[in-house]
């Protein structure tokens, strides 16, 4: 039975066509996965249908009456909610007052906080949740906290759950959970869209998988038993998909980086446990794990964010201590982990952020503190040459450059002084293919001149493809060193999420 | 023996005389806050409350007539708060600024076009000190309540109608989801900027009775500048009682006691060192770190929608 | 597509001055209505305040010498603002300059008369700057709120000096709360006599000159700058964020500061209780007239110095009220404050469809990231 079905649906805003006619149609019980890649439309296409934002054109029915909604809450009480990416909790509220806020039992003045509780606690055993409902939701994994916005959803008494990237932050063993979730509830009647990139996932839990590419409809039919994940790829990308092709690093030279006891202490926790590894020059060392492993930790000890407990940090044998000025100058270059809120100044201009973190150095910089505006231009246009920046110019503000190529004058700032070390923190996080191709050589080249590269990235295909060697963390410890193709990728997943598993045991089952 | 009685009793009640102006305009900022707006417009819409309070019971000759005239204008204050920070996403800092200085440059305007004054307006009708002969009977408590206005007692319960409001009922709880997570509360299909203009209206609303509290209440005429920082003093008791209407009544209290030293030092020591003691402690406050306490979690963030 | 939204950034940059412009006319306007209540024509009034402040040499000196410390109270607001820092301290800051010249003023002699009059300023510049790194320190690390630190220190810094005003540094048979008068050495030269327009104005334009080169020309000001849009980055970038904040309020304070001793040296000749009408206050709105910019603040000073000179001239003989100065001041703030509440008020005025869709294209390029 047909529950939703979107016809023609079309949203241009000035300038882009994010949506160019596509149709969607939703069945009962049925679990519909909506493939795409980042800016393909497929945000838009549900944010459309839960009255976020109006198309431009196109109709849409549901249970076969024509609607129309305005605002979100039109839309859930209809009975459509939406899980989001980024969780809509009060981490100060418990599990209870956060699902029920808003649609709360009682009179219609006061809070019937009793009634409100037994509500919860039904609806938690009813489909099997594992959620105290009395926990504040700051105490909370996010698992946890998401099954407490699925909850909500469900308290609203929803038919059709969408839910945006939904695994995005989970462990592996977390999405298997939350994946049991989902068949419990299209058992029960509801029907659900997963709005995902992630092609494993989507064969795995979807019946059916509608995939967008560019704004278009490409194939709303696919059925995921019968594709494989790289046909599934090529619908999505629009051609071959050859991004994961190893180039192993020629000349490994000595010891350049070297990282003994590093241990970071946090809220009275130890968030990176007594860690030490040391990178060679022309090496790339790959650090794999779920985010918020002690990731973030190990990035701000080493490049002077942060004083750690405990750390030896050696660089061709010299020791570097202080702050981050002193890491920057010894020569540990860092592509921090957000480019927006830790690695530009979007209100300045493309010159201004090329120089940020050298802007004392002398060619910048004369000996009264002066800056060298001249010299400054001159070096930002040839970076901007050489790097393909595409910006206006040099004094246009970084806010008015797309995300590919904000993320290239932080790649091109920081490449070009030549750092002896550089820890690279997700490259490529939300930038488009071309621009992730361009920066992935940059990194092999940076290496192949003899700099040692630290790479994090929560992107575990990107990890094993660049990398010369592979550290797995886990609740900040190393759990695992290996060379690239040694370790297959559910090897590696089980030991991201701490799998006690024995490598001979997997290899067998290869 | 009987001496030390007396001032104990002068001192005590004095604290809860000087704290009730300090307790309605904090009350207000948790109205505000606890809404996601910052509350740094205290000031100004006291002045107002002040200033049109006395206005109101010069034009009706009532006293309570004058608090409600001096509540709305409190509260229109307040709107040019709201309507800066909440429509037009202003800083909450400098739009609480605008406040006070609008407050601060029109009262002295509006004393002279309407009363043809400076410095001070008239005297009119105020409330006076209820005559309960039968308190006096009462040992200790009937002494010190029996010197209070009856604003003092209307304070405490609006204290205790405000904690109910806020954690009790169901618009409380969705005005506090509101302020921790605007975000959250707008997909659950909160009107967020509702939520926020009522708190701010409350907030001036308060902060207008507070005002009112001493011009009719205290005295019985309005004083260029008489809220003389009170206001700001709020907004660190509000953070000092954690944004709690509990916690700020108790601040009050506390600060209250400073101001209460203040009026028994005065013709001991000269009067400028005296009157600076309340700000010395505000700032100590400050500085150990004791007002602090970081509010909701939303406040000051705004939702598109 | 790239160029297009550069352009509409050079477009942003012009118009700050146009929203400031706007928000002056619509201020003035609104300013016609209060008096209009006082019974007088506003357009006639208009034309007095103007043509007193510019029309005859008293006049205009009296708009700079009104204009100096407001150039001074200006500088300060916009300097801290640009670390994102609110400097509401600067009327305390300007007392504690105040004090601080008179007492060099006072009570050291002997000395050349140039000479005596910078040690004046480099007194205030000093005192003003260490109450503004005391309310910095708070912020840097106890986080305080620094808009309320700095008000309670203000309230502190007027009580005591006018403590000393009225008890330890009273001359002897003197009425009213004031330090002994300062040496003829401290005094600063009048431009034009029988006013009291004094070289403190070029003291003034120098400042601003001084502070537009540091933050355009200089590292410290990139640094600056930086830290007052992105903390997060500055911190990446190795800059020390504590450090630059604390200098740059500190400086914010000491400029206050100089404001006072511009008072005591060029006008008063002492340290008078309650010598300052609102100054630091009027800095804010003066600041944002000029949108932060410390060679704008020069000539958003110098207008509200005309429209002060002009009220208090025509206040002596009608009663046009003073305090409407100080209405137009806020008024101004609030529509400088809020672009949006200007182009709302323009886009109505004129019909003009065309924000609705601009904004629409802004949330294009933010969920495309």
């Amino acid at each position: 039975m047909e529950i939703i079905r979107m016809e023609n649906i079309s949203k241009i805003y000035p300038g882009t066509v994010a949506l160019k006619g596509v149709d969607f149609t939703l069945n009962k019980q049925e679990i519909v996965s909506l493939l795409g890649e980042n800016g393909a439309g497929k945000t838009t296409l549900m944010k459309i249908l839960y009255g976020m934002t109006a198309p431009s054109s196109g109709r849409i029915f549901y249970k076969g009456e024509p609607v129309r909604f305005k605002r979100p809450i039109d839309a859930i009480e209809k009975g459509i909610c939406m899980v989001h990416q980024h969780f809509m909790l009060v981490p100060a509220f418990t599990v209870v007052e956060n699902i029920i806020a808003g649609s709360e039992p009682g009179s219609n003045i006061f809070l019937d906080k009793k009634k409100a509780r037994q509500e919860v606690i039904d609806l938690i055993s009813r489909f099997k949740f594992n959620v105290d409902p009395d926990a504040k939701v700051e105490k909370l994994s996010v698992g946890e906290q998401q099954r407490v916005e699925i909850l909500k959803v469900l308290y609203r008494k929803a038919d059709v759950i969408i839910l945006d990237e939904p695994t995005a932050v989970l462990t592996p063993h977390e999405v298997d959970d939350l994946f049991a979730v989902l068949r419990r509830l299209k058992d029960e009647g509801k029907s659900i869209i997963i709005i995902t990139h992630k092609l494993k996932e989507t064969k795995e839990i979807a019946d059916r998988v509608v995939v967008l590419r560019d704004g278009n409809l490409i194939n709303d039919n696919v059925d995921p038993r019968k594709v494989s994940t790289k046909e599934l790829s090529e619908m999505m990308v629009g051609h071959e998909v050859n991004l994961q092709a190893r180039r192993p690093a020629k000349h490994i030279g000595e010891v350049c980086l070297k990282v003994e006891n590093l241990t970071v202490e946090e809220d009275g926790k130890e968030k990176v446990k007594n860690v030490s590894f040391a990178i060679h020059h022309g090496e790339i060392l790959g650090i794999a794990g779920i985010e918020g492993n002690g990731q973030t930790q190990i990035i701000e000890a080493l490049t002077g964010l942060r004083k750690p407990k405990s750390m030896k940090l050696t660089l061709d044998g010299k020791e570097v201590t202080g702050k981050s000025s002193d890491f920057l100058k010894a020569g540990i270059g860092h592509v921090p982990e957000d480019r927006l809120s830790m690695g530009l100044v979007k209100e300045m201009s493309v010159m201004e952020n090329m120089i940020l973190g050298y802007h004392r150095e002398s060619e910048f910089c004369s000996k009264k503190g002066l800056l060298l505006k001249k010299q400054i231009s001159q070096y930002a246009e040839k970076l901007k040459k050489d790097f393909l920046v595409k910006a206006a110019s040099i004094y246009s503000a970084v806010s008015s450059l797309s995300g590919g190529n904000q993320q290239k004058i932080i790649i091109s700032r920081v490449f070009s002084r030549e750092p002896k070390a550089i820890i690279v923190a997700h490259p490529t996080r939300g930038v488009d293919i071309g621009a992730t191709e361009y920066i992935h050589n940059q990194l092999i080249e940076l290496r192949d001149r003899g700099a040692a590269v630290l790479l994090i990235s929560a992107d575990l295909d990107e990890v094993r493809a660049l990398s010369d060697r592979i550290l797995v963390l886990y609740e900040g410890e190393i759990v695992s060193e290996s060379m690239p193709g040694e370790l297959s990728e559910v090897e590696m997943g089980l030991l991201m999420t701490g799998g006690n598993y024995m490598v001979e045991e997997g290899k067998q089952r290869d | 023996m009987t001496f030390n009685a007396e001032v104990l009793y002068s001192i005590v009640a004095s604290t809860l005389r000087s704290s009730v102006p300090l307790i309605l305009a904090a009350l207000g900022g948790c109205f505000s806050v606890r809404a996601g707006v910052s509350d740094l417009g205290l000031e100004g819409m006291m002045l107002a409350g002040s200033f049109f309070s006395v206005l109101g019971s010069y034009i009706t000759g009532n006293a309570w007539l004058g608090l409600l005239f001096g509540m709305l204008f409190g509260a229109v204050f307040s709107m040019l708060h709201a309507v800066m920070h909440i429509t037009y996403r202003v800083n909450a800092s400098i739009s609480g600024m605008c406040v006070n200085l609008l407050a601060t440059a029109a009262t002295p305007l509006l004393l002279n076009e309407i009363f043809g004054m400076s410095g001070k307006s008239p005297i009119v009708e105020a409330f006076k000190k209820p005559d309960w002969q039968w308190m006096n009977n009462i040992p200790v408590v009937g002494r010190i309540l029996g010197a209070q206005n009856v604003l003092f007692f209307v304070a405490i319960l609006l204290v205790i109608v405000s904690w109910i409001f806020m954690y009790k009922t169901k618009i409380g709880l969705r005005m506090r989801m509101v302020s921790e997570n605007p975000h959250a509360a707008s997909t659950v299909g909160l009107n967020v900027t509702a939520y926020k203009y009522f708190g701010v209206a409350m907030s001036g609303c308060l902060a207008g009775f507070a005002g009112a509290y001493l011009s009719i209440g205290q005295m019985n005429l309005f004083v260029e500048e008489m809220t003389a920082g009170r206001g700001y003093i709020a907004v660190v008791i509000n953070a000092f009682g954690k944004y709690n209407p509990l916690g700020v009544f108790g601040g009050s209290i506390f600060f209250g006691f400073f101001d209460a030293l203040q009026t028994i030092f005065q013709n001991i020591f000269p009067s400028q060192l005296v009157m600076m003691t309340p700000y010395v402690f505000t700032l100590l406050v400050i500085a150990l770190g004791l007002g602090g306490s970081r509010g909701p979690a939303g406040v000051g963030k705004h939702v598109d929608n | 597509m790239i160029k297009n939204i550069d352009n509409a950034r050079k477009i942003k940059m012009g118009s700050s001055f146009m929203n400031s412009a706007i928000a002056l006319v619509i201020s003035l306007i609104l300013g016609m209505v209060i008096i209009g209540i006082s019974g007088y024509s506003p357009i006639e009034s208009y034309i007095a305040i103007f043509g007193v402040s510019l029309g005859t040499l008293k006049g205009f000196a009296l708009s700079l010498s009104q204009a100096t410390p407001l150039i001074f109270t200006g500088l300060a607001f916009a300097f801290a603002y640009k670390v994102k820092m609110i400097n509401t301290g600067a009327e305390g800051q300007l007392y504690a300059g105040a004090m601080a010249a008179a007492l060099v003023g006072a009570y050291i002699t002997n000395l050349p008369s140039g000479v005596h009059a910078l040690l004046g300023f480099a007194a205030a510049f000093l005192a003003g700057g260490l109450a503004a790194l005391f309310v910095a320190l708070c912020k840097v690390y106890l986080n305080a709120n620094e808009i309320i630190v700095s008000l309670m220190l203000n309230e502190i810094i007027i009580f005591f000096t006018s403590y000393l005003a009225n008890g330890p540094l009273k001359p002897p048979g003197s009425g009213v709360g004031q330090t002994k008068m300062i040496e003829d050495t401290a005094k600063l030269t009048k431009l034009i006599p029988q006013t009291q327009l004094t070289t403190a104005i070029f003291i003034a334009i120098i400042t601003a000159c001084v502070l537009a080169y540091l933050l355009d020309k200089t590292v410290f000001g990139y640094e600056i700058k930086v830290t007052g849009h992105n903390l997060k980055a500055s911190n990446v970038a190795g800059i020390n964020v504590s450090k630059i904040s604390l200098i740059t309020f500190a400086l914010s304070g000491a400029i206050a500061g100089m404001g006072g001793a511009a008072m005591v040296l060029g006008v008063n000749y002492r340290f008078v209780e309650g010598f300052s009408s609102g100054y630091g206050f009027a800095g804010i709105s003066i600041a944002a007239l000029a949108a932060y910019n410390p060679i704008g603040v020069i000539f958003s000073a110098f207008l509200i110095g005309i429209l002060k000179s002009g009220t208090i001239t025509l206040n002596r003989t009608t009663s046009i009220p003073v305090e409407l100065v100080d209405i137009i001041q806020v008024l101004v703030l609030i529509f400088v404050a809020a672009p949006a509440l200007i182009k709302s008020i323009m886009s109505r005025a004129k019909k003009v469809r065309s924000k609705s869709s601009r904004e629409e294209h802004m949330e294009v390029k933010t969920s495309d990231i």
